[in-house]
């Protein structure tokens, strides 16, 4: 009995990976300083300004901040939303600040350093980037009757996931550097009365390749 | 089938056919964070107008739908939790109360001066965005227009990992802390309000009327919107 259950997992996992998409990405990193973690220091995830044209959706910036807290080498991730609030009206999408050298001044405002070290944090990550339909083809149609339905066909669409980060260090207050990812997933839904949706995770595979990167770049896996 | 439950499963599929193309968005009070400012030392009276407490902005989009966004008493609450971070103290005029009864610096009146919104099928993008104009008039004690100050805010949500409904709200909460931002950093400069501590009261000085028409023929300063993106720094 227990063999059939092996069987019929095994069959399923099978089919899991058979009807994934083709997916490529790229990951890399430019470092301009040392980095490393202690004991108590925590990282935040930030989305650039809305008001300077970027696009990063709520829920990349989530699964990064999953990502990166989650598993034996987990980070201390402070919610960006918490994050926010306790420091309003400073990381708000109209002042939030865009360059490192503005940190000197928005530290020198009143409980802004002191909100930052209570939190223990040490990084502040900007992402910006988010994921687009690039191009899609192919026709499908689908018809129903009395006697029953189906659809007959093939389509397919490309999203291209591209997202930088840039790591801002806030114990020197300047840029430790940057990660950026670039992932091409292509999809595919041939229908033969049944459609066979064959989904590339483009998005999802973003959100690993740069959370992965993002840790070692800020552990310093090389020099650690 | 008999003509009534004709007539009444006729009116169920249109009802149903309506409510398809239409939307309604109800809003509820943006939560907003104690500022990490120092407080104006002026003591303040707000008197909001009655759109402030039953707000609804209806909207039908181009060939589409129609939009209901009912803001409620929203913009009430902000403005009652922003002035009251923003200023040492704060009274909240009811309707009839004559400020110069009371002991304030200044009397403010926020009003609404253009509510707008864009859908995804419109920006032929995946998000929904809000854009609030707010007027604020400030007066005297002697009840004076001192300043007339339009703000305007921009709020932008996504609507991939969320309803649309959810994505509106969010963004006309991103809105209201916008405008906050917006008023937090700059409404002691623009509106020179805390030079208005402690002033006397004039004598016989007239109550202003507020006027709807154009900031000039008031004779009062009127200083230019928002500031841009490297306002923080």
């Amino acid at each position: 009995m227990k063999q059939v259950d092996v069987t019929k997992a095994a069959v399923a996992v099978l089919l899991a990976i058979s009807l994934a998409g083709c997916v490529t990405s790229r990951v890399e990193d430019a470092r301009e300083g040392l980095t490393g973690i202690e004991e108590g220091e925590s990282i935040v995830i930030m989305a650039k300004s809305y008001h300077l044209g970027n696009e990063t959706e709520e829920k990349y910036i989530n699964c990064i901040e999953k990502a990166l807290g989650n598993g034996s080498k987990g980070l201390r991730v402070i919610p960006h939303r918490e994050f926010v609030d306790s420091l309003f009206p400073w990381f708000e999408p109209r002042t939030a600040p865009a360059e490192t050298k503005n940190l000197p001044k928005l530290m020198e405002r009143p409980g802004v350093a002191e909100k930052i070290a209570q939190q223990g944090i040490r990084y502040i990550i900007w992402l910006d980037g988010d994921t687009e339909r690039v191009a899609g083809g192919g026709s499908l149609s689908c018809a129903a009757g009395p006697g029953g339905g189906g659809c007959f066909g093939f389509a397919w669409w490309q999203n291209d996931a591209d997202y930088n980060a840039s790591v801002w260090d806030l114990d020197g207050l300047e840029s430790a550097g940057t990660v950026s990812t670039d992932v091409s997933g292509t999809s595919f839904l041939p229908a033969l009365v049944v459609p066979i949706p064959l989904i590339a995770r483009t998005q999802s595979k973003a959100c690993k390749s740069l959370a992965g990167q993002l840790r070692a770049f800020i552990i310093n896996e090389e020099t650690a | 089938m008999t003509n009534t439950a004709r007539k009444a499963l006729t009116g169920l599929v249109l009802a149903g056919l309506i409510a398809g193309c239409s939307s309604n968005v109800t809003l509820q009070a943006p939560a907003i964070p104690v500022p990490l400012t120092e407080r104006i030392p002026v003591s303040v009276g707000l008197r909001m107008p009655a759109d402030f407490y039953s707000f609804v902005h209806q909207e039908e989009v181009y060939g589409r739908e129609e939009w209901s966004i009912d803001l409620g008493n929203s913009n009430a609450k902000f403005f009652t939790q922003l002035f009251g971070h923003m200023f040492r103290d704060l009274k909240v005029l009811e309707d009839g109360d004559d400020p110069q009864s009371f002991d304030i610096d200044a009397l403010i009146e926020p009003s609404i001066d253009a509510f707008e919104f864009s859908v995804p099928n419109q920006s032929k993008t995946n998000s929904f965005a809000v854009w609030i104009r707010y007027r604020l008039k400030v007066y005297d004690r002697g009840g004076t227009l001192v300043s007339n100050w339009p703000v305007s805010a921009y709020g932008k949500s996504q609507t991939k990992s969320i309803s649309n409904s959810d994505a509106l709200q969010r963004a006309a909460v991103l809105a209201m802390r916008d405008a906050a931002a917006l008023m937090i950093m700059k409404f002691d400069d623009v509106t020179k309000i805390s030079s208005l501590a402690g002033q006397p009261t004039p004598v016989a000085a007239p109550v202003a009327v507020p006027s709807t028409g154009d900031s000039e023929d008031d004779g009062v300063q009127v200083t230019g919107v928002e500031g841009r993106d490297d306002e923080t720094g």
